[in-house]
């Protein structure tokens, strides 16, 4: 998909199939800066289900992880950089993550994302496997984060579609009501 | 989508349809001055702000940070 396909989406990438952990999305900061570039600090809100013995042991409020995410939108260069890190109650894991959306070099049509992530694990023994876990599913999420962003994308394509349609016929019934009255 | 702060959430859906509107039609194609969703974004950020506070979440860099930084996690 073009570049600009692609960024829209994913400004609007919540909520998705493929991402259901993901309960509130927030906008803390927005602007243009001098170079015309938009900065956007959002929050992100997840949810992942802990059973609810565990929410009653440690109160409900605390079942929610948060990720802030940076992210800043050159309209002219045509990039997109996304860089997000979870902000953590316990800060024994984090996880920072980098996304870069631009056009494809060679395909104008198509748009090119690099993606990466630093995972660090605090003071834990476990830390080898925890990684090897963490890096499993961030590649995974990768191609999950591809699929969202389709599915996103088919269904702003829709809802145009949909407007269109219905702007169809909202003019077909008022000239046929101005036909009515005219006779 | 919801907003982390149950009351703001509609005022995040009514800034939200501006900004992508604004976000496709403008911005994108090169026409970033004038912000037609100023008003709409204030009034959702002071929602989402006292959210914030409330909530205890340690957002940092940003300057509406509450006195909450020393807390620390008490459940093992």
């Amino acid at each position: 998909h073009p570049w600009e396909t692609v960024t829209t989406a994913a400004m609007q990438k919540y909520p998705n199939p493929m991402n259901p952990s993901v309960v509130g999305v927030d906008v803390l900061d927005r602007h243009v800066d001098g170079g015309g570039k938009l900065h956007s600090h959002r929050l992100l809100s997840t949810e992942w289900g802990i059973p609810s013995i565990v929410k009653s042991l440690i109160g409900t409020s605390r079942t929610k992880t948060y990720v802030q995410e940076h992210s800043v939108i050159d309209p002219v260069r045509k990039t997109m950089e996304l860089k997000s890190s979870n902000i953590s109650f316990t800060n024994l894991v984090s996880v920072d993550e980098r996304l870069v959306y631009k056009p494809h070099p060679h395909e104008p049509d198509k748009t090119v994302l690099t993606q990466e992530a630093i995972i660090s694990v605090k003071g834990v023994s476990l830390s080898s496997y925890l990684e090897g876990l963490m890096a499993n599913t961030i590649s995974s999420n990768a191609n999950k984060g591809r699929e969202a962003l389709e599915w996103v994308i088919k269904r702003l394509n829709a809802e145009i579609e949909e407007f269109a349609a219905s702007a169809r016929g909202t003019m077909r019934n008022s000239m046929a009501a101005a036909a009515f009255v005219e006779k | 989508m919801n907003s982390v702060g149950e009351a703001c959430t509609e005022l995040k859906r009514e800034y939200d349809q501006c900004f992508n509107r604004w976000f496709a039609e403008k911005f994108l194609k090169g026409e970033s001055d004038g912000d037609p969703c100023g008003q709409l974004f204030k009034r959702y950020q002071l929602c989402v702000q006292k959210a914030i506070k409330e909530k205890d979440i340690p957002i940092e860099g940003l300057e509406f940070m509450g006195p909450s930084k020393g807390k620390a996690e008490n459940s093992s």
